[in-house]
């Protein structure tokens, strides 16, 4: 398997086989992976590839339910982070982990006060000649080492990451590091992206090693010397990045279409001419922006992109979550601002969490309380809500869209995630509402549930209700919608018609999502 | 408005300038207190500069400020780990009671001495390591477990000196509150010794980093290999150490010892920590915010005084400044801060 170039060069480290199982769902199915002294190595795939689960369990977070891992060529088995330091492997989680209102010093060598120690007080004037050192280390002396964290900026604190980073490996004794960058490029501009390869380059010309992880194909094929390509948790295939192309990459990170009877396909129906959201340059300072788009009666229209472009910001100003700060919101023709979800509801606009557990369902209220919720207007008697008319509604709901439940007085908690998201989307029918978002509506439910919601979801555009749809994958939304929006970085990059005998590929999509 | 959506900047360039307008912001709010606490200096210098400036009130500023400095500086730290600690006034006055009793008194035999006075402040310590064991072990809300303890400490108290309280017959303590060097009454002294010990903990120990590591997110400690719930029940600790040294000065200064010493005295330590810039969210401000917090709430009280201010209405005022302190220093657009 291994290229004739790479064979002079010494193995670092190996995952072989790993699998992770996450309560029954099958997250990783025997990935593999190979890190070189000195190269870069870059992963792709799309959302919920697995390329996130698999650096956790190689840093420790969490463990791998299969397979085995080596490092110098030796077992490697860590129960924490600090292990993996220890064994040499650090990494920049993408959520910023310094503590903005500590120097960059204090940052760098945080966790490690005793080796400073003198008199019960930390010998600062020590810890802070040492962090020149560990700056220098990464060709970073230029950073202040005396300055607070809170007054750099987004790329000198992720240089100020990889040094605190490097730093931790390097005490562990070894010469050569693995370091893993999640996303790093995420938050930085242009110019930032180049000072970081710059000083990628500069670790790895020392011999080190280090994965890069992120969704912008150019990026990876930039600063990476090999790739690899992971699809549903599986691998799809790794190359140097000198025989790799961004069509070459796209065609291997997309998964085969899904046959037509499964998003029932035949039920498509072709929307109504009328508009019942017209969204005019809508924008989020600092998230998204100038978007523009009509969705009609009738019609499923799906918004992709990968996690950070903005769709989900769309999804929460229309649902009167957020506040938008630019642009217009024409519900049912007439101009609408909201403060509030509950504003959106009474124009009938509602939509369904992702975060079911969070967002979606109270977990101890009954099935009949939580299908109530959104519509209380209805069931009342007088000023007291009535009983009579909840347990007749839950009682059609339940039965119209089969919730598997002992009663509709059995707590939420007690159902599985298929039947919880029913009772969710039973809360929406009849809570009347006729322009519906659904942010991820298959989210953790089995295969079974999945068809069931297809169905409902058909059903629903039937009946005349219009429905934005952030799918779980992208061949789930291409299969489901009329019209798929494509957005990157918080802007609309490219609109497709999805009519049933013209489906777009998965390539054509993902091309503009990166 | 209008006009940024047809800017050429794109989201990355938009998200940067946020963050920099938030920093800004954070910026100013850093030193708001010392403008805030500068102005009203000004103020009522000008309005009563014959009377504030003097000699005499000057020293009373000082004498007034040594013990919400005291109560202040161990809520200071429990509250940059994001938690709140409302057992003040129980351990406060139970400090007192108890030292009362443990010296020279007209109650009982005891004649401790100093070692009184120290046994008096360890109780207290007590008190706030057993808080924080129950906060972090029992995963009560900081607010409710100290809550309770205010009243488990005011009970004590009670019960300690039987409803009739102890006067203090030790002729070294009953001198104490008259003494002063260089113009500085003693116990204001100790305060500052406090102020400088707690100082330098927050700058020069490991420990300090951690309250501030805490108070930011607490995983990030953990993760870095840090006894988290030994960090907190640590701070808990400090701070009934504080509350403790304020109650026994408290006790000394009144020449007996009753509950009443600590009534009233978690509203102004509160007041001062916030208006000091010490978020109560944690992870921000810090010991010398809260000095001038303990500055500008102690000159308002006592300027409103000079300027005869219906005490009813200086204590509306100060429930009024901790608001505007808390809504300007709370961090509300969580989501950017995130990434």
């Amino acid at each position: 398997m291994l290229e004739e170039s790479k064979m002079e060069k010494k193995l670092l480290f190996r995952a072989s086989n790993i699998t992770k199982v996450f309560a029954g769902t099958r997250a990783l199915k025997g990935v593999d992976l190979d890190i070189y002294e000195g190269e870069v190595v870059g992963l792709i795939g799309e959302n919920g590839a697995g390329k996130s689960t698999l650096l956790k369990i190689i840093i420790g977070v969490q463990p791998q339910t299969q397979g085995e891992m080596t490092m110098f060529g030796k077992p490697y088995e860590p129960k924490t982070p600090r292990d993996a330091n220890g064994a040499g492997i650090g990494m920049v989680f993408q959520e910023q982990s310094l503590i903005v209102n500590l120097t960059v010093g204090q940052n760098i060598f945080f966790g490690q006060e005793k080796k400073f120690r003198k008199y019960g007080f930390v010998n600062w004037k020590k810890m802070y000649k040492d962090t020149e050192t560990a700056l220098e280390n990464v060709s970073c002396s230029h950073i202040p080492a005396r300055k607070k964290v809170l007054d750099l900026n987004f790329a000198t604190r992720q240089m100020v990451e990889i040094a605190k980073v490097v730093n931790l490996t390097r005490s562990s004794g070894h010469d050569h590091c693995l370091i893993l960058l999640d996303e790093p490029t995420s938050v930085l501009n242009e110019t930032e992206v180049q000072q970081l390869f710059t000083e990628i380059r500069k670790l790895t010309a020392q011999g080190h090693s280090v994965v890069f992880v992120s969704h912008r194909l150019d990026e990876i094929l930039a600063i990476s010397d090999r790739v690899y390509v992971y699809k549903d948790g599986e691998n799809a295939g790794n190359m140097p990045t000198a025989d790799a192309d961004e069509a070459k990459l796209y065609e291997m990170m997309v998964g085969h279409s899904t046959t037509t009877e499964y998003y029932k396909l035949d039920q498509q129906r072709k929307p109504d001419p009328e508009a019942v959201l017209d969204i005019k340059n809508l924008g989020l300072h600092g998230v998204f922006k100038n978007v523009s788009f009509k969705l009609n009666k009738g019609e499923i229209l799906g918004i992709v992109g990968v996690v950070g472009s903005g769709k989900e910001d769309i999804c929460s100003v229309i649902c009167g979550d957020e506040h938008p700060t630019f642009g217009e919101m024409y519900v049912k023709g007439e101009k609408r601002t909201y403060f509030s979800p509950a504003q959106a509801l009474s124009d009938g606009v509602l939509m369904i969490p992702k975060e079911r557990m969070e967002e979606g369902i109270v977990s101890g209220l009954s099935v009949n309380e939580n299908i109530a919720m959104s519509n209380v207007r209805l069931l009342r008697s007088g000023p007291f809500l009535s009983s009579k008319k909840m347990v007749g509604q839950s009682d059609e709901w339940i039965k119209r869209l089969r919730i598997k439940t002992a009663g509709k007085d059995e707590l939420l908690a007690r159902l599985s995630g298929g039947n919880q998201q029913k009772v969710v989307f039973a809360r929406a029918l009849c809570s009347q509402s006729d322009i519906l978002i659904l942010n991820h509506p298959t989210r953790g439910v089995d295969v079974g549930a999945k068809e069931e919601i297809y169905g409902l979801i058909r059903d629903m555009v039937k009946q005349g209700k219009s429905v934005i749809l952030l799918g779980d994958t992208l061949d789930e939304c291409i299969g489901m919608s009329n019209r798929i929006i494509v957005m990157c970085d918080g802007l609309v990059t490219g609109e497709f018609d999805a009519p049933v005998e013209d489906k777009p590929t998965q390539v054509s999509v993902v091309s503009l999502m990166m | 408005m209008a006009a940024s959506t047809n800017s050429q900047a794109t989201i990355t360039d938009e998200f940067a300038t946020k963050i920099k307008a938030e920093n800004t912001r954070a910026r100013i709010t850093r030193i708001a207190p010392m403008l805030v606490l500068f102005a009203l200096v000004l103020f009522f210098s000008i309005l009563r500069g014959s009377v504030f400036l003097s000699i005499g009130n000057l020293s009373a500023i000082l004498n007034q400020l040594a013990i919400p400095l005291l109560i202040a500086m161990g809520l200071t730290f429990v509250i940059m780990i994001g938690c709140i600690d409302l057992s003040i006034d129980g351990s406060v006055g139970m400090a007192g009671s108890l030292m009362s009793l443990l010296v020279l008194n007209t109650k009982n035999g005891n004649n401790l001495g100093l070692l009184g006075l120290v046994l008096a402040v360890l109780a207290s310590v007590l008190i706030g390591a057993i808080i924080g064991v129950i906060y972090v072990k029992l995963k009560i809300p900081s607010f409710m477990v100290s809550f309770s303890f205010m009243y488990i400490c005011m009970g004590l108290a009670m019960l300690s000196y039987g409803g009739i309280p102890a006067t203090i017959t030790d002729t070294f303590l009953v001198s104490v509150p008259k003494m002063n060097f260089i113009g500085i009454p003693i116990i204001t002294w100790v305060a500052i010794a406090m102020f400088c010990v707690a100082y330098f903990i927050q700058e020069y120990t490991a420990f300090g980093r951690y309250i501030y590591a805490v108070g930011t997110d607490e995983n990030i400690p953990r993760m870095a290999g840090v006894d988290v719930n030994r960090v907190k029940i640590l701070v808990f600790a400090f701070a009934g150490l504080c509350f403790g040294i304020a109650g026994v000065l408290g006790g000394i200064r009144l020449g007996q010892g009753q509950m009443q010493i600590g009534t009233g005295t978690m509203f102004p330590a509160q007041a001062a920590v916030v208006v000091g810039g010490t978020a109560l969210s944690g992870g921000k401000g810090g010991i010398l915010n809260t000095l001038i917090g303990v500055l500008i709430i102690t000159v308002l009280d006592d300027g409103l005084l000079l300027m005869s201010v219906n005490p009813y209405i200086k204590t509306g005022i100060q429930g009024l400044i901790i608001l505007v302190a808390v809504a300007l220093t709370v961090t509300r657009s969580n989501k950017i801060i995130m990434k």
